[in-house]
């Protein structure tokens, strides 16, 4: 007989990743927007909805429904998810929400500003802990902090917040946007999260367009986008990310994606081990992928069906342009681009568009991390 | 607390974790702080493992268990007393495994 029967492994460790990854498609975690809406009003921000919208809160998916389509989730295998919103510390049965999530066997993560926790919710975090709480910080200081939330106080309740959830022992890790209203206090920021998370700190510096198309708000959200070369800067400033860029990209800037002979759409891990749920009962492959066609209504049907019927058909998906088909689907740089099917919808209306924006940022990163000879392959810019 | 194994006593997963079977595998995620060392921590349990959890079922007592596990594994009485004794203990010690009252 063998003699250990039982091993402990964190997580990405697991041995089911093997089995999975002989695979073609598994679910392993979906991602739970509890609710669009939000306290804060961040300028950048691609999703929120005023906090006290009723007809928001009336779409929104009710603790019942959440936990049926968990339920299914769990049978196709889910070990992971992730509640987001907006804000999800909105919901008044955001606890509710949260244990009956764990308790199925999710590991759960949740993603917050941290401007509303409560010593309500440090309770049930100690005790039942969540994989990762993640906290967005818009600035280090209370004027740039509240330039980009449009919200007076909500530096004040981010900070408590943040101390709460810090001082509890929960596992909290720090991420930051990157744009026009913050970038030149990137430095102390990064200073920020960094004594406070034992120096852990990633950011993002290109934005994602509205998902609901709001052209006022995408206005202004192109309006606080870094240009190519300042966020080149950003990231060279960033030693630990360069070194990340540069690794991830030594390994995976790859002149045989040139080769792909196939003329599909999606080549991204969209739909194949993830889902995301939005607020009111929509299922999309990814978090960004609101195309109407790509989109399910779990209202109307069930996840298994969703799951085994829709999403391949989606995954089927292709294009016969002719600028897709020599440009972005067998561009090399495409780790160092945030182009994708989904975003080029959100950006252009058309899911094989060509993105210039993106276009500059990736030829940027390119020419910093040296790869020139590379860049030559599109050939375009 | 007392982490001794004891043979008369019935054993069942606590309601401290979920157990669950993914792929063919039994892997159990712990619910409550405590039970595992990192937030990420998942438990997976081999073959022999799982056919002796499969057993904790909360009505029979760990000598019975042992009994039906060597007729099912045709070894000799006693020969693998020690090696399930030593699972059960480790997954009491980890609160994975409770001591359920009788009946
Ligand atoms: S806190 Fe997050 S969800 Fe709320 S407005 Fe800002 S970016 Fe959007
Ligand atoms: S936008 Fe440019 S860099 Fe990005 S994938 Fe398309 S061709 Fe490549």
């Amino acid at each position: 007989m063998n003699k250990s029967f039982v091993s402990s492994v964190p997580l990405p460790e697991s041995s089911l990743w093997d089995t999975m990854g002989k695979k073609e498609r598994s679910l392993l975690f979906f991602d739970l927007e509890i609710t669009a809406r939000c306290n804060n009003n961040c300028r950048h921000c691609y999703i929120n909805i005023p906090a006290g919208d009723r007809d928001a809160m009336k779409r929104e998916l009710s603790l019942d429904e959440i936990d049926e389509i968990a339920d299914e989730a769990v049978q196709l295998g889910a070990l992971w998810c992730l509640i987001t919103g907006g804000e999800p510390l909105l919901r008044e049965d955001f606890g509710d929400i949260y244990l009956s999530l764990k308790r199925k066997g999710l590991l759960v993560s949740i993603f917050t500003n941290a401007t509303l926790v409560t010593e309500e919710h440090i309770s049930l975090l100690r005790k039942y802990p969540p994989r990762v709480v993640e906290v967005s910080v818009y600035g280090a200081t209370r004027d740039t902090y509240e330039r980009v939330t449009r919200r007076r106080g909500s530096y004040l309740a981010f900070t408590r917040g943040l101390n709460l959830l810090s001082e509890s022992g929960v596992y909290v890790r720090l991420k930051a946007m990157a744009l026009r209203s913050n970038a030149n206090e990137l430095p102390e920021i990064a200073r920020f999260c960094r004594q406070r998370t034992m120096d852990y700190f990633r950011f993002d510096p290109v934005l994602h367009l509205r998902l609901d198309g709001n052209q006022a708000r995408n206005e202004e959200i192109r309006s606080e986008r870094l240009s190519p070369e300042k966020i080149v800067e950003l990231e060279r400033g960033d030693p630990d990310r360069f070194r990340t860029l540069k690794k991830e990209c030594d390994e995976l800037i790859d002149p045989r994606f040139s080769q792909i002979k196939c003329n599909h759409l999606f080549n991204c891990g969209a739909g194949r081990w993830s889902f995301t749920l939005s607020y009111d009962g929509m299922l999309h492959l990814c978090s960004s992928l609101c195309h109407p066609s790509c989109v399910y209504d779990l209202r109307k049907g069930s996840l298994t069906d969703a799951w085994n019927n829709f999403v391949p058909r989606v995954l089927d998906m292709k294009s016969d342009r002719k600028e897709f088909l020599e440009r972005c689907h067998v561009c090399p740089l495409t780790n160092l681009c945030l182009w994708c099917p989904a975003h080029a919808y959100l950006e252009k209306g058309e899911l094989d568009a060509h993105v210039e924006y993106f276009c500059k940022v990736a030829h940027s990163r390119a020419s910093a991390l040296g790869y020139n000879r590379i860049l030559s392959v599109d050939g375009k810019e | 607390m007392n982490t001794e194994v004891k043979m008369d006593s019935i054993y069942a997963p606590s309601e401290d974790v979920v157990v669950r079977e993914i792929e063919g595998e039994v892997i159990i995620v712990p619910l409550v702080a405590g039970v595992g060392n990192m937030e990420d921590e998942i438990f997976t349990l081999n073959e022999t493992g799982r056919a002796i959890l499969a057993k904790l079922d909360g009505k029979s007592r760990l000598k019975d268990v042992l009994e039906s596990l060597s007729e099912e594994f045709e070894s000799p009485a006693g020969e693998i007393d020690r090696d399930v004794i030593g699972f059960v203990g480790e997954l009491f010690k980890r609160n994975i495994l409770v001591e359920a009252s009788e009946g």
